[in-house]
């Protein structure tokens, strides 16, 4: 392995996030390195999903440090509002390139075809020239197993058909973490395995991954690391071996029963 | 129907003037309307009230009167400001009075598609690092202009048949020239019927292009 192993990909450090005074994210520390695969668990209200969308500025974060490759996203205290704001948009913007977000909802643009889907960032935010955008895209939607569909819209596919769109949507822009927030949530059982294939493969070509899940097969099996939150903070963190072997604390006991009597 | 045939010209140039008003003022309206509308949305309170505000108070005023009182308002403050160095034409007037009417309409139907656009089609275009003005053009206004089409295209109907209200500031329309051919000839209900089949023709042939402009924005949607 080369010596890049050692570096971060992702670091956020100490993050917190309220909602109208109550707090959601009390002090949320988690680092990625390259080829990680991290599945984030937790009982709804647990703040996983929001800690996924402070990652990139979805939600904007109370205080904390994010850094993606060892840059810091720089935060200034709004004076008015006494909100945080990024202290240089144009910032944002850049680290979002980096980090691409997959979707509970899919959210695949509606008026664009299959192709368009994928080809529309790389295009307009990467500035890559149509042809090769298009022919990224085509290879990414072979990927996902959908480059026949290319010409359809998004409402002509299943859930999981477009999961997979907005699969191909991320990997076409060459990112450095892959965002997930509950990719199978929304799907009808028979289609969540279709997805679950597909980031199996992902993990598989070594792309970092940070996935915010209720699929424990996916947490035990193809993770690397697993990490559970609990009102806000980090209750367990290790290896899927360590953590669903020990389970150490007593609400990720109780969290797992509850997931299997489902 | 002789005296008709001998007006033809007439009635044809003034169905120019109404077709070019017309068009005028949906491109100004639009533009006005969709500016209009962000300004409704806008976070700043500066910008949001002022604006509801005066489209408020335009849509709550008959349209003939927000003509007269522009066209004449506008004539005697330029006349007492500029010593008539500057006059304004009927037709400008006309574009005027008819944009700010219509913007002040399709600012409405504008504010509601805007905030029919699915949250999670913004937040997909944010997550992949578009800026605001890209966000607004390539996802949020063709999104919101499916949604605003039918009403648009209500308002075009209306549009167009307002144009005639601008004959009482002198321009030559195709009422006018009906006006004038039918106090001429003494045949008044041979000079209003042509203009009234004139103005359906008008709208029976829009008809099918807002109907081509649906077809497109609705691609995509079930």
């Amino acid at each position: 392995m080369s010596d890049g192993n050692s570096r971060e990909v992702l670091r956020v450090e100490d993050l917190h996030k309220s909602f109208g005074g109550i707090e959601i994210l009390k002090g949320i520390t988690l680092a990625a390195k390259p080829h990680d695969v991290i599945s984030i668990l937790g009982s709804s209200g647990s703040g996983k999903s929001t800690f996924l969308r402070c990652i990139n500025f979805l939600e904007t974060p109370d205080c904390g440090r994010i850094s993606v490759n060892g840059e810091q996203i720089r935060l200034r205290q709004d004076g008015k509002r006494g909100a945080f704001v990024a202290e240089d948009p144009a910032q944002i913007v850049k680290m979002r390139r980096k980090l691409a977000m997959v979707f509970q909802q899919f959210n695949l643009w509606a008026h664009m075809t299959v192709l368009q889907n994928v080809m529309f960032a790389p295009m307009r935010v990467l500035k890559i020239d149509k042809k090769d955008a298009e022919l990224t895209a085509l290879a990414m939607l072979e990927k996902v197993g959908l480059a026949e569909k290319r010409h359809h819209y998004p409402s002509q596919l299943s859930g999981g058909q477009q999961q997979r769109v907005a699969i191909a949507r991320a990997l076409a822009m060459e990112p450095d973490v892959m965002l997930f927030d509950e990719p199978t949530s929304a799907l009808d059982p028979e289609l969540v395995g279709e997805v679950l294939k597909v980031m199996r493969a992902l993990a598989e070509d070594g792309r970092t991954m940070l996935v915010v899940t209720h699929e424990m097969g996916f947490a035990r099996e193809v993770a690397n690391r697993v990490v559970f939150l609990h009102q806000g903070r980090v209750e367990e963190d290790g290896s899927p071996d360590e953590v669903f072997a020990s389970q150490k604390s007593p609400r990720f006991q109780k969290f797992l029963s509850s997931m299997s009597n489902k | 129907m002789n005296d008709l045939a001998d007006y033809a010209n007439q009635l044809l140039a003034g169905a120019l003037v109404t077709i070019e008003l017309a068009l005028t003022s949906l491109l100004f309206g639009l533009l006005l309307g969709l500016t209009a509308a962000w300004a409704k949305l806008s976070p700043s309170p500066w910008l949001r009230h002022p604006v509801t505000l005066l489209s408020n108070v335009l849509r709550g005023i008959p349209e003939f009167l927000i003509i007269l009182i522009f066209y004449f308002g506008l004539s005697n403050f330029l006349a007492d400001h500029f010593d008539g160095a500057i006059e304004i034409s009927p037709f400008f007037g006309g574009v005027f009075a008819l944009s700010i009417i219509f913007a002040a309409y399709s600012s409405e139907v504008f504010r509601g598609a805007f905030l029919e656009v699915g949250r999670g089609q913004l937040e997909a275009g944010q997550a992949y690092g578009l800026n605001r003005v890209q966000l607004f053009c390539f996802i949020r206004l063709p999104l919101a202009w499916r949604t605003a089409l039918p009403s648009l295209n209500n308002m075009w109907q209306s549009l167009l048949k307002d144009t005639s209200l601008i004959s009482v500031v002198g321009l030559e329309d195709m009422l006018r020239k009906a006006q004038i051919g039918a106090q001429y000839t003494k045949q008044p209900f041979v000079f209003y019927a042509a203009v009234a089949l004139v103005y359906l023709l008008l709208l029976a042939a829009s008809n099918p292009l807002f109907g081509a402009l649906e077809k497109s924005a609705n691609k995509g949607f079930r």
